[in-house]
């Protein structure tokens, strides 16, 4: 979403508008999700907090400072909801498997079905590994690789010195790797 | 790894977090040392594989926006009805005491109206007080 236009409506919002709240919801719901699901390991959960994370940031816009981005702002509730729900033991941590998740990719079904079966068996070993590793390391590798955002927008987020982000992905990435294996896969 | 390139610097530079400066230094290593071309290989490799999961699950298909909104806009429906209740009952009692029915009328119509009061407000008190131990309150279905 562009920024004039994600300023606008956070204006509009902050004026009691509620309305103009559903771009805003529907623009980061998925990327909102893919975090969540890293997180809690499973859709429901994922949902639960999600919808709860949209509730909150509703509720506190009025002491959103316009001169910040909205996404890290948003990505932050979102992740202290998470961790709030997996600390009061309200949801478990649990992996869904690789097919109750996730769909393929258009690109997938032109390539014919031994390559697809190549790319999910890779993506299954990918996810199992993820789901060995802690959710500390799981949401910063979401952070950085699937939404891309920058080493400074990460330590926002995740409330950390900018210093120490490039430290925590290297031990994410190990760890990952070591849990890749440790179910007898070599990297690259 | 490299001594001379720490796993800071290697995140940063497969990341992208570096000056021009700062890269030419990481390259320049990378071409002297295989152990650090190795390592970066690895690194790449894994990031490139992240990148290509696609997290969407098939299940998910409704959006959240529907509970987030009948949250969001509740507060205002709320307010309205009880602020309407109150206009009306208020404008009532005064029409029915300044009225010209017995006093007796006013009487027993006027404890009826007192007790479905009474009844309405010890359910809501139940409600209030099952609510406060409901340990699912804050998930919306």
């Amino acid at each position: 979403m562009q920024r004039q236009l994600e300023l606008e409506l956070i204006r509009k919002c902050k004026a009691g508008q509620s309305r103009f709240y559903e771009p805003l919801v529907r623009a980061y719901e998925p990327a909102g999700l893919r975090l969540a699901l890293a997180m809690m390991g499973n859709t429901e959960d994922a949902k639960d907090a999600l919808q709860m994370a949209f509730i909150k940031t509703y509720d506190t816009l009025p002491r959103f400072d316009l001169r910040r981005p909205f996404g890290p702002w948003f990505f932050q509730i979102l992740r202290n909801q998470c961790r709030d729900m997996l600390r009061s033991r309200k949801a478990k941590f649990s992996m869904e498997t690789l097919d109750e998740l996730v769909e393929l990719h258009p690109a997938d079904t032109e390539r014919g079905p031994e390559r697809i079966r190549q790319r999910n068996a890779a993506k299954d070993l990918l996810w199992r590994g993820l789901a060995e590793i802690g959710p500390e390391h799981r949401e910063i590798l979401v952070l950085k690789e699937l939404e891309g955002f920058r080493y400074g927008e990460i330590a926002q987020i995740l409330d950390i010195p900018e210093g120490t982000v490039a430290s925590r992905l290297y031990h994410a990435r190990s760890a990952l790797k070591n849990a890749l294996v440790g179910m007898d896969v070599e990297y690259p | 790894m490299s001594n001379r390139i720490s796993p800071d610097d290697l995140m940063r530079y497969l990341d992208s977090e570096m000056s021009p400066d700062e890269r030419a230094r990481v390259e320049a290593e990378l071409a002297r040392s295989t152990e650090l071309q190795r390592e970066f290989a690895l690194f790449q490799a894994l990031k490139s594989d992240i990148q290509g999961l696609s997290f969407h699950p098939a299940t998910y298909q409704s959006s959240v926006w529907d509970k987030v909104n009948a949250h969001v806009n509740r507060p205002v429906g709320w307010l309205l009805l009880i602020a309407g209740l109150v206009i009306w009952m208020t404008y009532g009692a005064y029409v029915f005491a300044t009225s010209s029915v017995s006093p007796w009328e006013k009487l027993g119509t006027g404890a009826v109206a007192i007790g479905i009061l009474l009844l309405l407000a010890s359910v809501i008190w139940e409600r209030l007080q099952e609510w406060e131990t409901d340990p699912y309150r804050d998930v919306h279905r």
